[in-house]
C-alpha cells in the first residue's frame, strides 16, 4: 500500500499533467478529463483522510538540512479536503462556464487547456502546501500557488484590467512571500533546521524567533488579503468566476490562514503577535464589511466579504486559546463551503442575464428557483442562521470574543451584523423584488454545484459529526494540544445566543436604514481608495517605472556616455590609488632595456603609431587598413617575444578580420559611410573624448605597469608543464597546453566561436529578424 | 566579398588561386597534425585552410564559393568540429576518467603511424580546426551572399531609395525591405 | 622594457577608448578591437620569462608558454566577437539606415514616445477603483445603487 501522503500528492499533481497532455491531444476532452482527475484527487483526499496520519521524508539537500518532508496530519487533511472537494465542484462548474466565457469573448476553446491546467496546478500546489513540513518546501509550494493564481487571474489576457490585476496579485503575494522565506532562513539560523515540527519543539520564545515568525505571519496575512494588504483581492475579480470561487474559498486566500494555523504553536508564544493579529483581524472585518456594503458589482461585494470573513479568522487566531483556535479552524471550513457557492451564484447570474452589477438584476427567484434555493442556503450559512453550518462559526466566534471582555464582544457583534447586512443586500436584491433582466436558460452545471454546496452547508448544520471530527484533528495541530469541539444548539439565553440575536437585529437594521448611512460608507470607501495602500502600490509602480526609464535614458540610449561613465571613474580610482598608496613609486620597475630589445621596441612603436593612425583617418576603408596594420605589427611584437604560435595565429586571423571588415563596409552603401566621414564631431565632444581617453590611458598605464613590475617569483608552473609536455608525447608546449592541460578552457572558447558563427549567419540573412 | 575587376586581374589571380588551393590545405593539415611537435595548431591551421578557400571566391566571384563543397558546408563542418571537440572532452567520463583525459596517458606508449603519433589531443585539434575553418568561411561567405543579393536588387532599381535620405530613421524605414 | 611595454599598452588602450566614444558604430568596433589588442599585449607581456620559442627540446631559456596559450585563444575569440559585432552593425544599418549612435538613440526616443501610455494607465487605474462604484453622474446612479 502506498503511503497516503505520497498518494495524495501524486493524485493531486497528476491532475494538471494529465490535463495538459489531454489538451495536447484533443482539447475537447479537457473539461471531462479535469472533472475526472479532480474527482480522483478528491476521492484520494477522502480516502487518505480516514487513514492514520502519514509522512514522507526524503532527503533533499541534506547538507543544508533540507528535506522533502510531507505529513498528512489533521490540519493537512482538512485543507486538502477543501482544496480537492471545492476544487471538484469548481471544475464541474467551470467545465460549462468556461466554454461560455470563451464563446462570449470570441476566443478559441483550445484555451481551456491552459485554464484547467493552471487551475489544477493551483489545486495541486495547495495540496502540497498543506502537507509540507519543511519551511523551504512550504515556500516553494507557496510561490507555486502565487504563480498559478497569476496565470488564472490574468486568464483574459487581452484585457488590460486582467493583466494589471494579475500583476498586482503576483507582486503583493510574491513580494510578501519573500518575508516567508526570510522568516524561514532566520529560523534556520536560530535552530539549524528547516523542519517545522523540530522548530516547534525546540522553540524558546526568544525575540529573534518572534521576529522570524512575525515575518512568516506577515506573508500569510498578505496572502489572506488582510488590511492593509487587502487591495489586490477585489481587483483579482478580473479572473473568470470559477477562479474567484476557488481563490476565495479553498486556495490562495485560505493558504494564508492555513500558514498561520501551521505556525500557530510558535505564534501563540508571543502576546504582541496575537494582539497584532486581533487588531488586523478586526480592521479587516470593518474595512471589508463597510466597503462590501457600498459595492455595486456582484463579485466585488463577495470579494470584500472575503476580506472581512478572513478578518474573523485572523481575529480568532488573535483571541487565541482553545476556543479561538478551534473557532478559526472551523470558520475556514464553513466559510469555504458557502463562499464558493455564492461566487458560483454570482457567475451563474451574470451568465444568465449578462449583467454584472447588482442594480441591474433582481427578481430572479421565480425564473431560477433552484439557484435561488441553493444560494439561499449558502447565504444563510454565511450570515450564521441556525440549522446551517455557519451558525456554529459565529457561535464559536462570539464565545471566544466574549471571553476577552465586553468591548471585543460588541465589536464582533458589529462586524457580524455588517456581514448580515451585505449578504442580505446581495441575495435579496438578486433574487427578490422586480425582475430587471430576463435571464436566459443556463446549463445545470452552473446551478447544481451551488445547490450541492448549499445543501452541504445545511447538512453540516444539522449533522455536525463530520465537521467536528475534521476540525478537532485540524485544530489540535494548530494548538499543539488535543482539542475537542463542543457545538450544539442550546435553546437558552447563554451569551452566544444573545449575541447572535443581537447580530441579526443589528444587521437587519443596518440593511433597512441603508439610505441614511450610505453616503458615509461611500465616503469611507472613497477615503480608502484615495489614501489607502493601493495608492502606495500605484505610486511604487510608477516610481519603479520612472526609475527604469531614467536608468534606460542614462545608460542605454546613449552608448557613449555609458562608456565614459565606466572609463572615467575607473581611471580616477586607479589614479587615486596610485597617489594614496604609500611608497607607490618603489613598486614600479623600469626594467632592463638591452640591445636585443631593439626589434621588439620597433614593432611596439609601429603598432602604437598605427593605433593613432586609426584615430586620425576619416575614411572607413583606411580605418580598416590601419586597424589591420596594428594587428600585423602586434604579430611582429609576438614574434620577437618568442611566441611563434601566437604570431602565426595573429597573422592569419588579422588577415581574415580585415576581409570581414572590408566585406561589411562594402555591404553598407557609400552615402551612409560618407555621411559619417564628413560630419565633423562637435568641439565639445572632441574635448570630452580626449579627456576620457587620456584618463583611460592613465588607468591602463598604471594597471599594466604596476602588474608587470611585480611578476610572480615562482616559475614552477612553467617548469612542470615543460616536463609534462614530453611525457604526453608533445613538443610544442603551447599547443599541449591548449589541447591538454587547459583543454577545457579551449573547449569553452571554441564553443563561443561556433555559436558566434550562428549569430553572424543569422544576422546577415536579412528579412528574418526585423 | 568583393570580386576584383575580372578583366584586369582574371588570368593571374585565377590561376594563382587555383594553384594555391591544394597547397593551402596540405599546409593547414600539416600544421594541425604536427601541432604537437612544432609551431601551429588547430586555430592557425583552420584560418589558413579558410584563406585558401576564400581566395577562390576572391578570384572567381561568389558563385564559385557556392560551387565549392568545402565552402558550402562550412557552417556544418564547424558544428561537426564542435561535436568532435566535445566528444574528446566528455567521452573519458564514460570510462570513469576525468574530463579531457587524453589517450595515451602519461609516459605510455603511443601508436606510431610513420613519423606521426596517434594521440587523442590531435582529434581535439581537428575539432578546433573545423570550428575555426567553418567560422571564417561561413562568416565571409554569408557576407558575400548578402552582397550579391544587394547587387541584384540594385540592378532591379529597387535598391535603397531611402539611403539618400540618410537620416530618416524609424518612420518609413519599415517599408523598404532588402 | 617594462615601462616601454606599459606605455604601448596605455597608448593602444587610449586610442581604443577614444574610438569607443565616437558616434560611428564602425569606429566603436574599431575601438573594441584596439582595446582587445592592448589586452592581448598586456597578457603577453606578463609572461614570467622571455626567451626562445617554447618547443622541445630546450637548448636555451624559453618564453613563458602559458601566456602564449592564453593570448592565442584570446586573439581568436576577439576576432569572433568583432565579426559578430560587425554583423550586428550591419543589422542595425538594415533596420535604421544609419550607423550613427546619436540618430539611433533619437529614433529610439521616438519609438518610446509611441509606446508611452503605460504610465498614464497606472495613473488612471487609481481613479477606476472608485469610479466604477460611484459614477459622477450623480444622484440617479447613486439611488439605483442604494435601492
Amino acid at each position: 500500500m502506498m503511503n497516503p501522503a505520497m498518494l495524495l500528492l501524486v493524485a493531486a499533481f497528476a491532475a494538471p499533467l494529465v490535463v495538459s497532455l489531454l489538451g495536447a491531444i484533443r482539447h475537447s476532452w479537457v473539461p471531462r478529463g479535469a472533472i475526472l482527475m479532480t474527482g480522483l484527487a478528491f476521492a484520494a483526499a477522502v480516502w487518505t483522510c480516514i487513514q492514520d496520519d502519514a509522512s514522507v521524508n526524503v532527503p533533499w539537500a541534506p547538507t543544508w538540512s533540507m528535506n522533502f518532508s510531507l505529513t498528512l496530519d489533521g490540519l493537512a487533511k482538512m485543507y486538502a479536503l477543501l482544496a480537492t472537494g471545492i476544487g471538484f465542484f469548481v471544475v464541474l462548474y467551470a467545465s460549462k462556464y468556461l466554454a461560455l466565457h470563451l464563446h462570449h469573448d470570441h476566443r478559441l476553446l483550445e484555451e481551456q487547456t491552459r485554464f484547467f491546467g493552471f487551475l489544477l496546478l493551483f489545486m495541486a500546489s495547495m495540496v502540497g502546501l498543506v502537507m509540507a513540513q519543511d519551511l523551504i518546501l512550504i515556500f516553494v509550494f507557496w510561490d507555486l500557488t502565487a504563480i498559478a493564481s497569476y496565470f488564472l487571474i490574468g486568464f483574459d489576457r487581452a484585457e488590460e484590467e486582467s493583466r494589471s490585476s494579475a500583476q498586482m496579485a503576483l507582486l503583493v503575494t510574491g513580494i510578501t512571500a519573500i518575508f516567508v522565506l526570510l522568516g524561514a532562513l532566520a529560523l534556520f539560523q536560530i535552530y539549524g533546521t528547516f523542519a517545522l515540527p523540530e522548530i516547534i519543539i525546540a522553540s524558546n520564545g526568544g525575540r529573534n524567533t518572534g521576529i522570524a515568525v512575525g515575518l512568516i505571519v506577515l506573508g500569510a496575512l498578505a496572502k489572506s488579503a488582510q488590511v492593509p494588504m487587502h487591495f489586490w483581492l477585489p481587483r483579482a475579480m478580473a479572473a473568470p468566476t470559477p477562479v474567484s470561487a476557488y481563490l476565495h474559498s479553498a486556495a490562495m486566500v485560505a493558504a494564508g490562514v492555513f500558514l498561520i494555523g501551521r505556525v500557530y504553536p510558535l505564534v501563540a508564544q508571543y502576546d504582541w503577535m496575537l494582539d497584532a493579529l486581533l487588531v488586523i483581524g478586526f480592521a479587516s472585518m470593518a474595512v471589508g464589511g463597510i466597503i462590501a456594503l457600498t459595492r455595486r458589482v456582484l463579485k466585488q461585494i463577495l470579494a470584500y466579504s472575503t476580506i472581512s470573513q478572513y478578518g474573523y479568522v485572523v481575529a480568532m487566531f488573535g483571541l487565541g486559546g482553545e476556543k479561538g483556535v478551534a473557532g478559526a479552524t472551523f470558520y475556514v471550513l464553513a466559510h469555504a463551503l458557502v463562499k464558493s457557492a455564492l461566487f458560483m451564484t454570482a457567475g451563474a447570474v451574470t451568465e444568465a442575464t449578462g449583467k454584472k452589477n447588482l442594480p441591474d438584476v433582481g427578481g430572479l427567484m421565480r425564473r431560477m428557483p433552484l439557484l435561488a434555493a441553493g444560494s439561499g442556503m449558502a447565504a444563510a450559512g454565511l450570515i450564521a442562521l441556525p440549522l446551517t453550518i455557519g451558525f456554529f462559526k459565529d457561535e464559536l466566534f462570539f464565545a471566544a470574543a466574549y471571553e476577552r471582555g465586553m468591548t471585543l464582544a460588541v465589536m464582533s457583534v458589529v462586524g457580524a451584523s455588517l456581514t448580515l447586512a451585505y449578504i442580505l443586500r446581495f441575495w435579496r436584491q438578486t433574487f427578490m423584488g422586480v425582475l430587471r433582466t430576463e435571464p436566459e436558460p443556463i446549463s445545470g452545471y452552473l446551478v447544481w454545484p451551488v445547490v450541492v454546496l448549499g445543501i452541504a452547508s445545511v447538512v453540516g448544520g444539522l449533522w455536525t459529526v463530520p465537521a467536528i471530527w475534521i476540525v478537532d484533528r485540524a485544530a489540535s495541530v494548530s494548538a499543539d494540544a488535543p482539542i475537542h469541539l463542543h457545538i450544539a444548539y442550546h435553546l437558552d439565553a447563554r451569551h452566544e445566543n444573545v449575541m447572535a440575536i443581537a447580530t441579526w437585529v443589528a444587521g437587519l437594521l443596518i440593511y433597512l436604514t441603508r439610505r441614511i448611512w450610505w453616503p458615509a460608507a461611500l465616503g469611507v470607501a472613497h477615503l480608502g481608495s484615495y489614501f489607502g495602500p493601493a495608492r502606495l502600490y500605484y505610486a511604487g509602480m510608477r516610481g519603479l517605472n520612472q526609475l527604469s526609464d531614467s536608468v534606460h535614458r542614462i545608460e542605454v540610449r546613449d552608448l557613449r556616455s555609458r562608456v565614459a561613465t565606466i572609463l572615467m571613474p575607473a581611471g580616477l580610482l586607479v589614479g587615486l590609488a596610485v597617489i594614496v598608496t604609500p611608497n607607490s613609486t618603489s613598486s614600479f620597475a623600469v626594467g632592463a632595456l638591452g640591445r636585443d630589445d631593439i626589434p621588439l621596441i620597433t614593432m611596439l612603436v609601429a603598432s602604437v603609431v598605427s593605433a593613432f593612425v586609426v584615430i586620425v583617418v576619416r575614411d572607413h576603408f583606411r580605418l580598416a587598413i590601419s586597424l589591420s596594420s596594428v594587428g600585423f605589427s602586434l604579430a611582429g611584437v609576438y614574434a620577437f617575444m618568442g611566441a611563434p604560435d601566437v604570431t602565426l595565429v595573429a597573422l592569419v586571423v588579422e588577415t581574415v578580420l580585415s576581409m570581414f571588415m572590408i566585406g561589411m563596409l562594402v555591404l553598407m552603401p557609400r552615402p551612409i559611410l560618407r555621411f559619417e566621414t564628413e560630419v565633423r564631431a562637435e568641439r565639445r565632444y572632441l574635448r570630452r573624448d580626449a579627456i576620457v581617453a587620456v584618463v583611460a590611458a592613465g588607468m591602463a598605464f598604471f594597471v599594466a605597469w604596476g602588474a608587470l613590475s611585480r611578476p610572480s617569483p615562482s616559475t614552477e608552473v612553467i617548469d612542470s608543464q615543460t616536463v609534462l609536455t614530453a611525457a604526453v608525447h608533445g613538443k610544442d608546449i603551447v599547443t599541449v597546453i591548449l589541447a591538454d592541460f587547459r583543454g577545457f578552457d579551449t573547449l569553452g572558447e571554441v564553443t563561443v566561436i561556433a555559436l558566434t558563427l550562428l549569430g553572424v549567419i543569422s544576422l546577415l540573412r536579412t528579412g528574418r529578424l526585423r | 566579398m568583393p570580386a576584383l575587376n575580372p578583366q584586369k586581374h582574371a588570368g593571374m589571380l585565377q590561376s594563382g588561386a587555383r594553384i594555391i588551393l591544394l597547397p593551402s590545405w596540405v599546409i593547414a593539415i600539416a600544421i594541425m597534425l604536427k601541432g604537437y611537435a612544432d609551431v601551429g595548431d588547430g586555430f592557425s591551421a583552420g584560418v589558413i585552410a579558410a584563406l585558401g578557400v576564400l581566395l577562390q571566391g576572391l578570384a572567381f566571384g561568389t558563385d564559385e564559393l557556392e560551387q565549392i563543397t568545402l565552402s558550402r558546408i562550412a557552417p556544418i563542418l564547424s558544428f561537426v568540429g564542435l561535436g568532435l571537440a566535445l566528444l574528446t572532452a566528455f567521452v573519458p567520463i564514460l570510462f570513469g576518467e576525468n574530463l579531457f583525459t587524453h589517450w595515451p596517458g602519461i609516459n605510455e606508449h603511443a601508436v606510431h603511424f610513420g613519423v606521426l603519433e596517434f594521440i587523442t589531443p590531435v582529434v581535439f585539434d581537428i575539432g578546433v580546426f573545423l570550428i575555426v575553418y567553418g567560422f571564417c568561411v561561413g562568416g565571409l561567405h554569408a557576407i558575400a551572399r548578402e552582397e550579391v543579393r544587394q547587387v541584384r536588387l540594385r540592378d532591379r532599381g529597387r535598391y535603397l531609395r531611402s539611403t539618400t535620405r540618410g537620416g530618416s530613421l524609424a518612420d518609413e524605414s519599415g517599408e523598404v525591405r532588402l | 622594457m617594462i615601462l616601454a611595454t606599459s606605455l604601448a599598452i596605455a597608448a593602444m588602450f587610449a586610442a581604443g577608448a577614444y574610438l569607443m566614444l565616437k558616434r560611428d558604430l564602425i569606429r566603436l568596433i574599431a575601438g573594441m578591437i584596439l582595446i582587445g589588442n592592448a589586452a592581448n599585449l598586456f597578457i603577453m607581456a606578463s609572461g614570467l620569462r622571455r626567451g626562445a620559442a617554447p618547443i622541445l627540446p630546450l637548448d636555451e631559456p624559453t618564453a613563458d608558454p602559458l601566456v602564449q596559450a592564453m593570448v592565442l585563444t584570446a586573439i581568436v575569440i576577439s576576432f569572433a566577437t568583432a565579426a559578430l559585432a560587425l554583423a550586428l552593425v550591419y543589422r542595425v544599418y538594415i533596420s535604421h539606415y544609419s550607423v550613427d549612435l546619436s540618430r539611433l538613440s533619437a529614433a529610439e526616443e521616438q519609438q518610446a514616445e509611441r509606446d508611452e501610455p503605460m504610465t498614464e494607465d497606472l495613473r488612471e487605474s487609481v481613479r477606476d477603483d472608485t469610479d466604477g462604484e460611484a459614477s459622477p453622474d450623480g444622484r440617479h446612479a447613486r439611488e439605483a445603487a442604494i435601492r
